[in-house]
């Protein structure tokens, strides 16, 4: 009985190399090869329920309860204004990278009947997702926003071609927050940390580190965004004419030795995952400060004990001068699934809401106070709201500052390739800054080794 | 040495290396369980830091995850489609490993070891093409798309084969004789004399659908049709996570699969224990 | 006579494929027919609209050798094999004799809390490890409590230690259901066999190494082939511990198939997914086979 179950197995395993003439026949007859999409006309199962659906109401896919959802539903709000029926049906997903795997989904099986009517969708992935998948999303007319009150650097990522496809939610400005508290007790002031140069600021974390404890910066290592942001200030991008590029200017390189430097010095805390940056880091009280798109604001706010002992400022560059960047915004983009009458209605809504119509004030405004949201929207910028002093910022207009921010944030040349590289120059900051100093790479090596491995996929997957 | 028969203390002070031995593994096994459940009556500050002791949140957690979460929309998801796809799995398996055994010869023998192949695939190939062909046919969002790729597996087939092998064939020759027919023998005799193969097999097959997750999350992604672990992976996975709300999440979601297995460990034993022989 | 002896036998065996039949479609139409057109798409790059065959036939099949992130792939999932696989078996295999002693007490109470683990969902379990050995969490504290620990140490943050942790997650999560299979088949040795060799004068490493082993030989080849199987095809614990990290020093090989499938930042490539996963699967095919046959040899 034995003999014969091993003897099955072997059966089966000696199969194994057979297998791609095995499967072969059972597909023969059917049309294996439809991956670029043959359109079904069917409508199937919709994400939402369109049969539950009615008329006067639009779905959208959006992500975090704390900031994106809030910023809805101050949308609705406002809309129902104008159109007092109106339902906005918000359908939350674990992340951003859900919405995107939706869209791969539906895009691969070619039918994005599945889709909700409008998308909320990450700014430095949409390039990529138009080009692979052209019909995903519907183009909406010059008329359908008040394009020229908004910056600028974020309609860039919306907009295709020349033509327009999303409604700018937040604003990515990135803000650097300090302790004030921590810093007095190092004897400086926030003056000290403003327009500072990258060695200045090393000086300070090792002090801060030094006489406290805490670190000066903290960031999430599996998903590197320093980098971007410090070189965004610097007006440099890490790709050139389509290609990844690290190894060609001397002020990358300064960039990743000041990481490198912070990291030994104490001034940095590189923390295993997105979860360990916010919830053991920021909310677990490790830093003096923080570095990113202000959307981080709610997460910081959330210590309420330290109310009152923030504020914010620009970030340092190599020279000295005041640097600005922007990083993860997102914006929302109505999907093919909307059609006809929906499709106006979904216009319609987005243009008095987040397109900076006669709604876009309340909806933003709303949207601030309901969940930290702050837009690019000129207009909206002005209102007593965001005028207000915050008082968890030592009662800094901190929103309009954000707002102003935004203004100065240079655009640097973006890519398909962004997140492939991000994940790259994860991998070299890793090295850069493992403990045993002997392994570590020279920063040129590792930057090498970054772009090579980018190039090479963007050259193979070109094949 | 030639005595056989020692006295039980005797036999007992012989096994104390055994006992050190099982109550560390049990401890270890265990021991993240108590984690769990004492991390569901913490805050999330408490449970970050490593709180090991009970804490007064438990209620409040509990509310958290009612209010924040469809809760019992999801476990009530969990418990349809996992007892769906249970019950399939259990008959289309079952009929598989009766039809390969008590009647195989020389092509079905074959078949099966083609089947076996099946094992090997991983999973993340086939999800685009399988995510198509569920959309083509209109199932996204229904029970069907994730029941049907699960209902067959080479794993469950041999399971059932394997222990077909002590089915007794005269009762098969003298029910033929009775006049029941092929497939009343599988309702009437099989089925009966092989119970603890299926309380065996059914343990396996709602564990495997309570925790599947990969493919859930591909076809079953409308709020309304959620599982219990997309459930606690969405609490996990949000800009800020609340500890506590999370472990009282992962506790709902455990329970179920241990309180089956409490109740079918017995059979439980006995159905693998044909499978091996 | 004769005749219709073989006209009921030809009735029965026909019966055997009705009652099998709808077990094969299934396995055919969800995992052959997939699979299938999974091979064609290997054939293919590009992504949605994009996507075509590559110039250079098998093109995805000859990227993945030069593909440093793969290769590291590779080398980490074989260092999870070769590590976890022996331990976790040989772990089973005493546990499971021990538990077959019938002078134990507790023993069902024992059985019930060594299998408790492999009734968790692997969503729940990655999440309670990964809390358990944070920087500021249980563990550390423990160590630094018991002074072995100086500082907090960041367990996922160290190649070598984020291995570990995967290697020590994975015994607790699936040591209890292989421990199952063994006893199972411990149970159907007759007791007489003990006796004997007691008698014969074997202490109880030879009996363990001479009667236990070679008559659970099949159930160690079955257990042997399962593990291999899902040891090659690990992801969730390499997404949800360590997301692969620190700088791919942990990724598997199916996370990495999914990084570039579904990843949703990175840009996909199907198609050398595809390619990917059936250098896995003939990768199952080839072990499974030497599995089997050093199996047989030793008969």
């Amino acid at each position: 009985m034995k003999k014969r179950f091993v003897s099955l197995m072997m059966a089966g395993a000696l199969t194994a190399t057979a297998l791609v003439g095995c499967g072969s026949s059972s597909g023969s007859g059917s049309d294996a090869s439809s991956d670029s999409g043959k359109k079904d006309e069917n409508p199937t199962a919709k994400a939402v329920d369109a049969s539950k659906e009615g008329d006067n109401e639009l779905s959208v896919y959006a992500w975090d309860a704390g900031f994106n959802i809030p910023a809805l539903k101050a949308a609705e709000k406002a809309y129902q204004k104008k159109n007092p029926d109106f339902k906005l049906n918000i359908v939350e997903t674990a992340d951003s990278t859900e919405v995107q795997n939706r869209i791969i989904l539906a895009g691969n099986a070619g039918d994005y009947s599945t889709l909700p009517d409008i998308t909320l969708f990450q700014d430095h992935g949409i390039h990529q997702y138009t080009t692979n998948y052209p019909d995903v999303w519907k183009s909406v007319g010059d008329k359908d926003g008040e394009w020229d009150q908004f910056s600028q650097e974020k309609l860039s990522y919306s907009t295709i071609n020349k033509k327009h496809y999303g409604y700018p939610v937040d604003n990515g400005a990135v803000i650097f927050a300090y302790r004030t508290d921590i810093l007095e007790q190092c004897g400086y002031t926030m003056d000290d940390v403003t327009g500072i140069t990258w060695d200045q600021w090393l000086e300070v974390g090792k002090t801060v580190h030094e006489k406290t404890g805490k670190y000066l910066l903290s960031m999430d290592n599996s998903g590197n965004d320093l980098p971007y942001m410090m070189l965004q200030a610097e007006g440099i991008s890490q790709f050139k004419d389509g290609k990844a590029s690290l190894t060609k200017n001397d002020k990358i390189e300064k960039i990743f030795e000041v990481l490198q430097k912070a990291k030994d010095n104490g001034s940095l805390l590189l923390c295993n995952s997105w979860s360990d940056y916010t919830d053991q880091s920021i909310q677990g009280d490790q830093v003096a400060g923080v570095m990113n798109g202000n959307w981080i604001i709610p997460t910081m706010q959330k210590v309420k004990e330290n109310s009152g002992k923030w504020a914010i400022t620009t970030l340092p560059t190599l020279s000295g001068e005041e640097g600005y960047a922007s990083n993860g915004g997102s914006s929302l983009y109505i999907t093919a699934a909307c059609k006809g009458k929906k499709a106006d209605l979904a216009k319609d809504f987005l243009h008095y809401t987040f397109g900076g119509g006669d709604g876009a004030v309340e909806t933003y405004d709303a949207a601030l106070t309901e969940g930290g949201v702050i837009s690019t929207f000129a207009p909206a910028g002005k209102s007593d709201v965001y005028s207000k002093g915050v008082e968890f910022f030592e009662n800094q207009p901190i929103y309009q500052t954000i707002v102003e921010y935004g203004t100065h944030v240079k655009e640097v040349e973006q890519s398909d390739y962004h997140y492939d590289l991000r994940t790259n120059v994860n991998t070299a900051i890793t090295n850069l800054t493992q403990k045993d100093k002997s392994k570590r790479p020279t920063v040129k090596d590792a930057l090498k080794e970054a772009e090579e491995t980018t190039n090479a996929k963007m050259e193979a997957d070109g094949q | 040495m030639t005595k056989v028969k020692k006295n039980k203390s005797a036999i007992q002070r012989r096994l104390i290396p055994s006992y050190i031995f099982l109550i560390i593994i049990s401890f270890i096994s265990v021991f993240p369980f108590y984690w769990m459940i004492s991390a569901a009556t913490n805050r999330t500050l408490d449970v970050a830091r490593g709180k090991l002791t009970f804490g007064n949140y438990a209620v409040e957690n509990f509310n958290k995850l009612v209010s924040q979460t469809p809760l019992w929309k999801a476990l009530g998801n969990s418990f349809y489609y996992a007892a769906l796809q249970t019950i399939l799995v259990l008959f289309i398996c079952s009929l598989a490993g009766y039809g390969f055994e008590l009647y195989h010869d020389k092509w079905k023998d074959r078949l099966f070891a083609v089947l076996l192949l099946a094992m090997m695939i991983p999973q993340v190939a086939t999800m685009i093409p399988l995510f198509k062909m569920m959309s083509s046919w209109g199932l996204l969002n229904n029970v069907w798309a994730f029941v049907l790729p699960a209902i067959s597996t080479p794993f469950m087939i041999m399971l059932f084969r394997q222990n077909s092998r002590n089915f007794p064939i005269d009762i098969m020759e003298a029910a033929r004789i009775d006049g029941l027919s092929e497939i009343g023998i599988f309702f009437k005799i099989y089925m009966p004399v092989m119970k603890s193969t299926y309380a065996a097999a059914a343990v396996v097959a709602f564990m495997n659908a309570w925790n599947s997750y990969m493919w859930p999350k591909v076809v079953m992604f409308s709020t309304d049709s959620q599982t219990m672990p997309m459930l606690i992976s969405t609490l996990a996975s949000g800009y800020t996570v609340d500890y506590g709300v999370l472990m009282m999440g992962v506790l709902f979601c455990s329970l179920p699969t241990m309180i089956i297995f409490f109740i079918l460990q017995k059979s439980f034993a006995e159905g693998i224990s044909g499978s091996v022989k | 006579m004769n005749n219709m002896g073989i006209n009921i036998q030809k009735k029965q065996q026909r019966a055997g494929w009705f009652f099998l039949a709808p077990a094969a479609l299934l396995i055919f139409v969800m995992n052959f027919y997939p699979m299938f057109q999974a091979f064609m798409m290997s054939l293919k790059t590009g992504v949605g609209k994009n996507m075509h065959f590559t110039t250079v036939p098998f093109f995805n099949y000859t990227r993945m050798f030069s593909d440093k992130i793969f290769k590291q792939s590779i080398g980490n999932t074989f260092f999870y094999l070769i590590i976890q696989v022996p331990v976790m078996l040989i772990l089973a295999i005493l546990l499971a004799q021990i538990l077959n002693n019938k002078d134990l007490k507790f023993r069902g109470l024992f059985r019930t809390m060594v299998f408790l683990p492999c009734a968790t969902s692997l969503v729940s379990y990655s999440l309670i490890f990964k809390s358990l050995f944070a920087t500021r969490g249980l563990m550390n504290e423990i160590f630094i409590k018991l002074g072995i620990f100086k500082d907090y140490y960041n367990f996922l943050g160290d190649p070598w230690s984020a291995k570990i942790i995967i290697i020590i997650a994975l015994l607790w999560r699936w040591t209890g259901y292989n421990m199952v299979f063994y006893l199972a088949g411990l149970q159907n040795i007759e007791y007489s066999v003990y006796e004997a060799a007691k008698i014969d004068g074997a202490n109880g490493w030879k009996t363990f190494w001479h009667i236990t082993v070679p008559l659970l030989k099949p159930t160690i080849i079955m257990t042997f082939i399962m593990s291999i199987n899902g040891t090659l095809q690990l992801f969730d614990e390499s997404v949800n511990l360590t997301n692969g990290g620190p700088a791919n020093t942990s990724i598997t090989m199916s996370h990495y198939i999914y990084n570039n499938s579904f990843s949703g930042t990175n840009v996909p490539n199907f198609g050398y997914a595809s390619a990917m996963s059936f250098f896995v699967f003939i990768l199952v095919g080839i072990l499974a086979f030497i599995n089997l046959k050093v199996g047989d040899s030793r008969d």
